[in-house]
């Protein structure tokens, strides 16, 4: 991270110098900058209030405009935001599938570029239906390819390189997320595909980026969140460090990978350049650490583990509930009057006279008698019940939810959220869809996750105009597999 | 400021306005890119100036670690939405913005001047993202919720730490404001989609961001578990692969993981070739996840003769994914990697 510069200063007023995470993706045209401190309270009320709010000069201020995308060229309004943008997606695996799984639910047409040779490994595990492994029948490959096309080709073989060659023309965006390297040296690499196509997006997704002394490490989303203090700082009270319970850094890489190509293609939308982006899984993860890297560098201490509880809120924790050992209910507390508003909801008004608790901080210090206060109130009823009381106090309470309780979830069914389209091999199997709502665009999963090559033949005559002879000749030469 | 090149992105506008790290850090991710960012405070002053950390731990609101990470490059007014004054404030900043970004709870929108459908009415050109814990519409809309029980909420928490020995403790919330990062993240990904969709239209939009939703998506262990194969994953369940646990070495801790045969092959030649490496019990990843347990007690003796760094190199050297269970002072100083 030295050798990328990760860590940005920042001069603060009063404070110093504080190196500060930097950028979760490094752009070759799109500048990042701290360029300004940040705001004293009420800083900037006079010169906003008493002059112009913005600045409504300058070269780029009436983007707009000059954009190139002319107004009223979409006078429908039912198009998605990324139609007409197509990906040319060589990723796997899942960082790489979940940046392109958020660009397919903004509308972009994504071609996964794939081979039955050495299939995605998120096509090979399980969970499979009825415990029947099939490339096509695989739960991961079906949650995080939604809406996309995928095409046969064997990028081991020269022929499909050239063919890859001509789809970039076609292409917005190339997306990968191979080993540094692995790109260029099947002749795919930045350099060579913008000369095909000059205002080209790529964006490479790598462990620990394409610069540096651990380009070439290998990685994956569990060790890199051993690496940026997440499983050091994430566990219970007096106990050891705790592995997560999921891989975040992989979806997450992902997110942060479909932010820098929406910027990119802001980018290219207000100058028509195209441009390079180099992705660090290990940073993404670092730029969501700013509390715990910052009270290191400013105190010298490291954060200290504890559980569901807050170093300020108190009682704040997860309470066992009614039930078996997972039925629980977590609870929030932010100020004194939703303190007071517990304790009457918990039929112990008493409490919120007893000067153990009288304050947050003096909560905080009896914080397990608190806790046990509560658990004996909460372990007697459902934890729903308890949710519903408190909610309907205006207190923050929700049971810890399963993977079954989020299926079943009225409210997730009501958003639409919960999505369930005909997959020629699993049916309708209930996924994860799009995580917003826009108010003017579509936002709809357009089609289930694609079968292994799919799209083959429909991408390579309708963008190539290839005919039915020669795709037949590919795939005797096991170009197209 | 005014002496730095101006972006592209320094056309876009924004006013932010809430309290804590959401919106906070999607306003901050696209005022890193050159945007013009004014944050609205309540006259208090935003939540995170209490937060910390703090220089020499001293608590002053000027110098909150978190507030001056989630907000640099933007400039700062005041104004109480709950006040008339307030939103003609806000009103006024509205006029020539071209993205409102806020976390202002559903419940309370309307009153502080922010339903959605109103200013989009008002400001036909605007791109309003909203970012709540359960969405803008819902039996759960106008729920309370802090980043904790939106992590409950979300099936996060529900699965942490993964294979878990102990079911008398609680599901756990991982380090931080996970939660609120991914709200961020997302409104900045889909306010930015919008803003095209503008540039071609002309029109602006709003958007609705559930936090519960965002993370639910990127759970592993989720839906497709339940809905594939009727499982019901759990904290308390067993490693789906193996080696994966946490260990101790000379000096530190190390994650212990191999992903490919190939790799769980090159880590039995470091280990030197041990008998018990054979047994039908290890014989693949899926029996090893299984057998995770033991596999950790008959490798904690060699674990514990290494240096962290000295295995996680000698690891990497074959690559072999391990990792150090870095420190933040470990992951600021790379010295994991020295």
């Amino acid at each position: 991270m030295r050798e990328r510069k990760f860590f940005v200063p920042l001069e603060q007023p009063g404070v110093g110098t504080m190196m500060l995470p930097g950028m979760p993706s490094k752009y070759s045209k799109t500048q990042w900058t701290l360029r300004r401190p940040a705001p004293r309270l009420n800083e900037h009320t006079g010169q906003i209030f008493h002059g112009e709010p913005w600045n409504l000069e300058g070269e780029y201020s009436q983007a707009d405009e000059n954009c190139g995308l002319i107004p009223g060229k979409d006078p429908t309004m039912a198009e998605a935001p990324l139609s007409g943008v197509r990906v040319l997606d060589f990723t796997w695996v899942w960082a790489g599938p979940y940046c392109t799984l958020q660009l397919a639910h903004l509308g972009a047409e994504v071609i996964r570029v794939e081979t039955s040779k050495r299939p995605c490994p998120s096509r090979l595990v399980g969970p499979f239906p009825d415990k029947q492994p099939g490339i096509n029948r695989a739960g991961y490959f079906n949650q995080y390819n939604q809406g996309k096309h995928s095409i046969a080709l064997d990028l081991s073989k020269p022929e499909a390189i050239e063919l890859a060659y001509e789809l970039v023309k076609h292409a917005d965006v190339v997306t990968e997320n191979f080993a540094a390297g692995v790109m260029d040296r099947l002749g795919l690499g930045y350099e060579k595909l913008r000369s095909i196509r000059p205002d080209l997006i790529m964006i490479s997704m790598s462990a620990f980026g394409q610069t540096g002394p651990f380009r070439g490490f290998i990685g994956y989303g569990p060790p890199a969140a051993a690496l940026s203090g997440l499983f050091f700082a994430t566990g219970y009270r007096g106990g050891d460090p705790c592995e997560i319970g999921i891989s975040y850094p992989d979806p997450n890489a992902g997110v942060f990978g479909a932010l820098a190509v929406m910027a990119a293609l802001t980018h290219r939308a207000l100058t028509g350049e195209g441009q390079y982006i180099d992705q660090s899984q290990w940073e993404t993860v670092l730029v969501e650490m700013p509390e715990g890297l910052l009270e290191y560098a400013m105190t010298g201490r490291e954060p200290e583990r504890m559980g569901n509880h807050d170093s300020i809120m108190s009682p704040h924790d997860c309470y066992k509930a009614a039930g078996d050992s997972e039925k629980w209910v977590s609870i929030a507390i932010g100020s004194e009057a939703e303190w007071r508003a517990l304790c009457q909801v918990m039929g112990k008004g008493e409490l919120a006279d007893d000067l153990r608790f009288k304050t947050a901080a003096l909560r905080k210090r009896n914080e397990s008698v608190l806790d046990e206060i509560i658990t004996s109130w909460t372990k007697e009823q459902d934890r729903w019940d308890t949710t519903r009381v408190l909610q309907s106090a205006g207190l923050a309470a929700f049971p810890s939810m399963s993977n079954k309780d989020l299926t079943d979830d009225p409210h997730l069914r009501a958003r639409d959220y919960l999505i369930q389209l005909e997959h020629p091999e699993v049916g309708r199997r209930i996924h994860a869809g799009i995580p917003w709502k826009m108010s003017e665009t579509p936002s709809r999963v357009k089609a289930p996750a694609p079968l292994l090559g799919a799209d083959t033949e429909k991408v390579l005559t309708s963008l190539l105009n290839l005919t039915r002879d020669e795709i037949e000749h590919l795939r005797k030469a096991e170009v197209l597999i | 400021m005014e002496n730095q090149a101006r972006t592209p992105f320094s056309a876009i506008r924004i006013v932010e306005c809430g309290e804590g790290v959401s919106a906070a850090f999607g306003a901050k991710l696209l005022a890193d890119l050159g945007a013009e960012v004014i944050k609205i405070e309540s006259p208090s002053g935003d939540l995170t100036r209490q937060r910390g950390p703090f220089p020499g731990n001293v608590p002053d609101s000027e110098k909150s670690g978190l507030f001056i990470y989630l907000n640099a490059n933007k400039r700062g007014i005041v104004a109480d939405l709950e006040l008339a004054e307030g939103r003609e404030r806000l009103h006024t900043l509205l006029e020539h913005a071209d993205v409102l970004i806020h976390n202002v709870a559903p419940s309370e929108r309307v009153a502080c001047g922010l339903d959605s459908a109103a200013l989009c009415a008002t400001h036909p050109k605007l791109i309003v993202t909203s970012i709540s814990m359960f969405g803008e519409y819902g039996p759960y809309a106008n729920y309370r919720g802090y980043e904790l029980t939106a992590s409950h909420a979300s099936g996060w928490a529900f699965l942490s730490p993964g294979a878990s020995p102990y079911p008398e403790l609680p599901p756990l919330k991982c380090y931080g404001h996970q939660l609120d990062f991914q709200g961020g993240a997302h409104a900045a990904t889909v306010t930015l989609a919008a803003y095209l969709h503008r540039l071609k239209s002309g029109r602006g939009q709003s958007i609705d961001i559930s936090e519960q939703e965002c993370v639910a998506a990127m759970l592993e262990q989720n839906f497709v578990h339940y809905t594939y194969s009727g499982q019901q994953a759990s904290r308390l369940g067993q490693r789906l692969i193996g080696p994966w646990f946490i260990a101790d070495c000379a000096d530190g801790k190390i994650f212990v993981f191999t992903v490919e045969e190939d790799q769980w092959k090159r880590l039995v030649e470091l280990m030197g070739d041990p008998e018990w490496a054979s047994e039908d019990l290890f014989r693949d990843r899926f029996a090893r996840g299984q057998n995770n347990d033991a596999l950790k007690a008959l490798m904690t003796d060699w674990l514990s003769q290494w240096n962290v760094q000295n295995l996680y190199k000698e690891a990497q050297k074959r690559r072999i994914p391990f990792a150090a269970i870095n420190t933040m002072g470990g992951a600021l100083s790379e010295r994991t990697f020295a």
